[in-house]
């Protein structure tokens, strides 16, 4: 993993890959990505489902708990029930008439029964003594022992001694506190007691037994519930009979606290304990904020119910702590798969890198860097094997192209030096004849490629005989220059000995004709000038008949001949004619290179009409003419290349007096 | 160039269009080199699609013009286009094989 991170300063200007766009780390990105995301969903399943069962068996639990708890509050209360039971039966005993008995036995009672707190024996109003209204004789508990007394307040509008009465039946009376008697908050269970007069069941009064509410406060605190959790007792009006804030007890019912939350859930609760449910309730907020849920069940003695409040958080602490951890695990195993892949996939990616670099080096136009071996044989060893194969491939074809480069070159300096030699071989030198006041000659060739098929030539043959030829091998490039070269010497050396021209076209085209397979020709038109005159004899070999420019007239083209191109059929006889040339008349000769440059609508030179190009230059001397021919050519002819091999030759008469 | 060969038992004719140049020549010889492997001896050239004619063109017809000589055989052409029939005429070649103004003529002279 070191070396991973080893190179990053400078890996962009190795690879020209900014850290982070590179395959492998995108593969470990999506890869922990989709990790990730699975990871999420089935966590999240899991957490709800383990949520859920979770939630089931706490409940199932404090339900459990809140009725185990209700039970044994019942057995205490049920206990306590049976006393007044017990004493109300026993007073009917004569020998209980005595009130100092009276009180023993209740004593006796309350010492034999801690749960109690105190007792009291409630009579009608002089049913007892005659001269008494009110006999209750009352034994409580104190601190130092147990106390008795005379209850002085007039009882019979309390609860619990109207209530019995009324319903002819024992009963829990709600919490009240005792003022004059016990002092303290107390619950009581009554219990008539009748007796017989004059045949008649007549109410005689009650016997009751207290309970401390503080008494059943400890109780219910005892009750030992996990962190914040608190138990609490509720009346059958919904009344608080205990609860850990002691504010709330016999002063507010669980209704009432409903109605201050708004929470209609509560409400539902408070309907369900008192009407002696028991179950379990999930609430948003009790009394604090705090989601909770409130587990209950009921009395069956007093007919009170027993809650249980336990804070959801507390509940799930083990749960949430088990989701923070597998959170955890997940994390740092994500984080652990990112790393691994990560340093797989640079693992695999490093060979591409090493190619990368090799390929930036050999585009850099070195083609001996090594491609580094990769012995893999997937998609990036095949890669690598074809990387080397290119660069095999591309020496091989850069050798093979210097090669043909060098060999190019060659050919290219050997036809250079052939152009100079075939332009060497035409007269170039202008004017050729300068102290030749009588005429004036001009001639040009430009080949259409390095070497060309046409040629011209010019000679006298004698003090007063200028021989001209404008020629036009078929064909262009070596095999026509080699031509070229052939017939120009002919020409000459045949016109050299002074004989006419269709005599020496006659004579080249039989040394052409003898031994000529792949039917090359020469087109060419010939003239001897005698200068003293102006008289020119001429023949023409299939070449475009010239134009003689008349000094004050208009343009003509010399009639055609009929001859045949040289080189073609042996014997031909060629016919010489004869032009009489006047004072400032001039020829124009040319080869087809000129009627048929084109341009790049596919025209012809000659479609301008060339007697009328020649005409508008007609009054210049030769170089003019020609020079003034080539220039609308190539302005004829614009971007599109010269097809063809382009002669002019341009002979002005101006006679032997000027 | 388009080269159509039209071929009978002792008569081929081989209809020519657009331009026989330096570059389009060649083309014309090889079909002609592949004609004159068969034993066919006579051959009309149609010219009424042919546009334009070079010196590398002509090089052609002349060839083509011995081969057939020398093996006795019949050479016509045939609705030549004013400029191709100047470049004929110029060059002498119109002697060496024969125009006719249509393809029947040709036809029938060549047979």
């Amino acid at each position: 993993m070191k070396d991973l991170f080893k190179s990053r300063p400078d890996r962009k200007n190795q690879n020209g890959v900014r850290p982070g766009r590179g395959i492998a780390f995108r593969l470990s990105l999506w890869i922990l990505l989709s990790a990730t995301v699975i990871f999420t969903l089935v966590f999240g399943y899991y957490y709800f489902l383990t949520r859920q069962i979770m939630i089931r068996k706490i409940g199932q639990h404090a339900v459990d708990v809140a009725q185990g708890t209700a039970a044994r509050l019942d057995v205490v209360l049920a206990a306590a029930q049976k006393i007044p039971q017990n004493v109300s039966v026993l007073i009917s005993n004569p020998a209980y008439a005595d009130h100092q008995k009276l009180v023993d036995l209740m004593t006796s009672v309350l010492k034999n029964n801690a749960d109690v707190y105190g007792m009291a024996i409630a009579f009608e109003p002089y049913s007892r003594d005659r001269r008494k209204r009110l006999y209750s004789p009352y034994a409580y508990r104190k601190a130092d022992g147990i106390a008795d007394t005379l209850i002085t307040y007039d009882y019979f509008s309390w609860d619990w001694y109207r209530l019995p009465a009324l319903r002819s039946r024992a009963l829990w009376v709600e919490p009240y506190f005792d003022e004059g008697a016990g002092n303290i908050i107390m619950s009581t269970y009554s219990v008539p007691v009748y007796r017989d007069v004059s045949g008649r069941n007549t109410f005689s009064g009650v016997v009751t037994v207290d309970i401390s509410l503080e008494w059943l406060r400890r109780i219910v605190a005892e009750i030992q519930l996990n962190g914040r959790g608190y138990a609490f007792l509720v009346s059958q009006s919904g009344m608080f009979v205990t609860h850990p804030d002691q504010g709330l007890i016999m002063n507010q019912t669980i209704f009432d606290l409903a109605q201050e939350a708004g929470d209609p859930a509560l409400r539902r609760v408070g309907l369900r304990m008192t009407t002696g449910e028991s179950g379990m309730e999930e609430l948003k907020g009790f009394r604090n904020g705090e989601p909770c849920w409130l587990a209950f069940a009921p009395l069956s003695t007093t007919g009170w119910s027993l809650g249980l409040v336990l804070p959801r958080d507390e509940l799930m602490t083990d749960v949430s702590r088990h989701y923070h951890l597998t959170l955890l695990f997940g994390t740092v195993g994500m984080i652990l798969l990112f790393g691994v892949v990560l340093w797989v996939a640079r693992g695999m990616t490093r060979p591409l890198r090493v190619l990368t670099a090799a390929t930036q080096t050999m585009a850099a136009g070195n083609l001996e860097v090594p491609i580094p071996a990769v012995r893999r044989q997937d998609e990036i060893g095949r890669l690598a094997a074809s990387f080397a194969a290119m660069r095999q491939s591309l020496q091989t074809y850069i050798r093979e192209l210097t090669r043909t480069t060098a060999a190019k070159e060659r050919i290219e300096s050997e036809l250079r030096i052939a152009h100079d030699i075939q332009m060497g071989m035409l007269p170039r030198i202008f004017p050729p004849f300068p102290d030749r006041a009588d005429m004036d000659i001009y001639a040009l060739l430009q080949p259409a490629r390095e070497v060309g098929g046409d040629l011209y030539d010019f000679f006298f043959m004698d003090e007063n005989h200028l021989c001209f030829i404008v020629g036009d091998v078929s064909g262009k490039g070596v095999p026509a220059a080699l031509l070229m070269a052939v017939t120009k010497i002919l020409v000459k050396s045949k016109a050299l000995r002074g004989v006419s021209p269709s005599e020496i076209l006659r004579g080249v085209n039989d040394d052409l004709a003898q031994d000529n397979p792949s039917m090359m020709f020469v087109t060419m038109f010939l003239g001897i000038l005698d200068v003293r005159t102006g008289e020119t004899v001429y023949a023409n070999a299939g070449h475009p008949s010239p134009c003689v420019i008349r000094s004050g007239a208009g343009i003509e083209t010399l009639p055609f001949t009929g001859g045949m191109a040289l080189g073609v059929v042996e014997g031909f006889s060629y016919r010489t004619q004869t032009v009489k040339l006047q004072k400032n008349d001039a020829l124009f000769l040319y080869s087809d290179g000129v009627t048929e440059a084109s341009n790049d609508r596919n025209e012809l030179f000659e479609s301008m009409g060339l007697n009328t190009v020649v005409g508008d230059l007609k009054t210049g001397d030769p170089k003019a003419l020609i020079d003034g021919m080539l220039s609308r050519i190539e302005a004829f002819a614009g971007d599109e290349p010269q097809a063809d091999d382009i002669t002019m030759l341009g002979i002005r008469y101006y006679g032997t007096e000027r | 160039m388009d080269i159509v060969v039209t071929r009978e038992e002792t008569l081929s004719v081989f209809a020519l269009r657009g331009r026989l140049d330096a570059v389009s020549a060649p083309e014309l010889e090889e079909r002609l080199n592949a004609w004159f492997n068969e034993p066919a001896a006579n051959l009309v050239f149609d010219l009424s699609g042919l546009d334009y004619i070079s010196s590398a063109g002509l090089r052609v017809f002349l060839t083509a013009a011995k081969k057939i000589k020398s093996r006795n055989g019949k050479l016509g052409m045939s609705q030549l286009k004013p400029n191709v029939q100047e470049v004929f005429t110029i060059s002498g070649f119109i002697a060496l094989i024969p125009a006719f103004e249509s393809l029947e003529a040709a036809l029938e002279a060549v047979r």
